[in-house]
């Protein structure tokens, strides 16, 4: 195998302190990239990895006010922005390292600590390009969702290199889950755990359990993986899960209120807790869930309408349950305003607006601007801007009527 | 306001002292750049070498104050013994070259072991430095397996653990405090697996004649 080298390289870097910077983007110009890109922040990191792959990215975890580097980075894992083949290094301080590895779903391909040197950055880089050349075939598969090849290639590798055995046993455990053989990925999950003490694989147990439905086991073991390390707030979304299958949805919102309050800035967390707390109508709860989520909806890869519509919905369930303040009438207008700017060339998500504004009318009593907005949706209707409503829809609107 | 805790207060001073510390690191690294005659060359690798033991001392006091206060998450992962040792040997070897002293790693190459990487990385830094203190020419860092625990082990050909104890009492206020055993120390004990707890023993070196310190970290 050729030794890896960084001529035919592409790199971004994302650093948000100019000195730093500066200095991280001449070694890696020392380092002979092909092409170093930089982003200031994480926003911005989004847009440009949404442009293009890159075979680096060496992100610092503190990204100033936005993102920090791990939410980034579990974004970007988790809608597949960013390719496993490509390598993502870590820049943390001691006090933040532990919550980078403590993350273990969406954990860096490696990390390093300030302050290092140029050598000590090169050494790390060549360190973990070698790994990615080395497990080229099974990421490949893994890109591609094809787990089958990605468990045969795991197991090749792990015979060739036992410093990589550790990876490819849980690359082979998850491969497993995604093909819905959780017997077998128990076995896996249960073994390394015996033998190495990896939260990982106490995660991937819990989550066969999960999925096999011995639900009081893996409540047990996501309950345990809390205690175990209070950085790995994805065991609390999982806790969360479990709790609903068995029908304790206060309890299941208690534990996302709390994880929420960890990492405040997760936005599919956001979005869970106000599905959630909607479903056992805590609507102050969802609303307020909901408001954040369509803050930090803005720059992330999930800026879809769907977040936009649940909390126009959610404040309607408040208007619902009897006077609310007018600043909650104030958020419903942001946030329509918002979609009017972003989603209203579908017209399905322009039908959903104009119902949820009508619901809303009719909650706080006002029946007459209630009818002006049906006017105009009849209008763009027939204008073929929005759709004709559907049968819930009508619904809906026959309530409204009745009201 | 409330009396809140000083050792707190001492470790986040600690810890910003160490951020800016850093800032002037990076800022050292531009120096490198500038074409400095021999002797610039060698001061500018001084005070490097001056700043990033610091830093390490820093960093083990930072993970010694979440240590004695229960404040530390140990992160175990599965490691390749030949591929840390050689990691720590290239980032303290320009300090053991700064004193003329030879610094080798020695290990099967087909060694794993689970442990917390940050924290043994931080422990044989603390070892390292302490072993350039006294040793003459040479120390030693090895790894292998003993009754199912890792025993990584640092070495020197100094004058060994008894006799520079009898020197810190004369020279009450010199540098060593003890801190960094107590450090390896608490380390050792934060590994555990069932009921099995890491350890260190403090031991004179068969192989070098000096001091040997041993990590035991139960696998």
């Amino acid at each position: 195998m050729s030794k890896p080298n960084f001529s035919d390289k592409t790199a971004l870097l994302i650093e948000d302190m100019a000195e730093a910077r500066i200095m991280q983007k001449k070694m890696l110009n020392d380092f002979g990239f092909k092409s170093i890109e930089i982003a200031m922040k994480a926003e911005s990191a989004i847009e440009l990895l949404r442009s293009r792959p890159y075979d680096v990215i060496l992100s610092d975890y503190n990204l100033g006010n936005g993102k920090d580097g791990q939410q980034l980075l579990e974004e970007v894992r988790h809608s597949h922005l960013i390719p496993n083949t490509s390598t993502y290094l870590m820049v943390t301080a001691e006090t933040s390292t532990e919550m980078v590895m403590g993350a273990i779903e969406y954990a860096p391909d490696g990390y390093i600590t300030k302050p290092f040197s140029q050598a000590m950055l090169e050494r790390r880089l060549l360190k973990l390009l070698e790994n990615k050349e080395q497990l080229l075939k099974v990421n490949k598969a893994l890109d591609q969702n094809d787990y089958e090849t990605a468990i045969n290639e795991a197991k090749v590798v792990s015979e060739k290199h036992p410093a990589l055995i550790s990876r490819c046993n849980r690359i082979v455990g998850d491969s497993l889950i995604s093909l819905e053989r959780y017997e077998e990925a128990l076995t896996v999950f249960r073994t390394c755990r015996k033998e190495s003490r990896m939260p990982w694989a106490a995660f991937g147990e819990a989550k066969c359990h999960y999925f096999l439905g011995n639900i009081e086991k893996a409540e047990t073991k996501f309950r345990q993986l809390t205690l175990d390390n209070k950085f790995f707030v994805s065991a609390y979304d999982w806790l969360a899960k479990a709790l609903i299958k068995k029908g304790e949805h206060e309890e299941a919102q208690a534990i996302l209120v709390d994880a929420v309050g960890r990492s405040p800035k997760n936005l599919l967390r956001q979005i869970e807790l106000g599905k959630l707390s909607l479903e056992v109508q805590d609507n102050l709860m969802a609303e307020m869930s909901f408001r954040r989520a369509v803050f930090l909806a803005k720059h992330s890869c999930f800026n879809g309408a769907d977040v936009y519509i649940q909390h126009m919905t959610s404040i309607v369930a408040l208007a619902r349950e009897g006077d609310i303040p007018s600043r909650q009438i104030d958020n419903f207008q942001t946030t329509l305003n918002k979609v009017h700017q972003n989603f209203f060339k579908s017209p399905e998500v322009r039908t959903e607006a104009y119902l949820l504004e009508m619901e809303l009318y009719s909650a706080l009593g006002d029946k007459k601007t209630m009818n002006q907005i049906e006017e105009v949706w009849n209008h763009d209707i027939e204008a073929g801007q929005a759709s004709a409503p559907c049968a819930s829809a009508k619904k809906r609107i026959d309530h409204l009527k009745k009201a | 306001m409330d009396k809140i805790d000083i050792s707190t207060i001492l470790a986040s001073a600690i810890h910003e002292s160490k951020n800016h510390l850093g800032t002037i690191l990076y800022q050292l690294e531009a120096l490198k750049s500038l074409n400095l005659d021999k002797s610039g060359q060698k001061s500018l690798g001084k005070i490097e070498e001056g700043m990033k033991q610091l830093n390490d001392e820093w960093v083990e006091y930072l993970y010694l104050y979440r240590l004695a206060s229960d404040g530390y998450e140990v992160l175990y992962d599965y490691h390749a013994l030949e591929e840390f040792l050689d990691d720590q040997v290239f980032a303290l070897a320009p300090s053991a070259a700064a004193k003329n002293l030879s610094l080798e790693f020695n290990t099967d190459e087909s060694l794993t072991a689970v442990f917390d990487e940050r924290l043994m990385t931080s422990v044989v830094s603390t070892g390292v430095y302490n072993a350039l203190r006294f040793a003459q020419s040479s120390i030693h860092i090895s790894a292998y397996m003993e009754d199912s625990y890792l025993v990584i082990a640092i070495e020197d050909d100094g004058k060994g653990f008894a006799q520079t104890a009898e020197e810190e009492d004369e020279l009450l206020f010199q540098k060593n405090t003890g801190l960094g055993l107590y450090f390896a120390d608490l380390s050792a004990q934060a590994h555990n697996s069932e009921d099995r707890k890491g350890y260190i023993i403090k031991a004179s070196s068969e192989t070098l004649g000096g001091a040997k310190l041993a990590i035991y970290l139960p696998q």
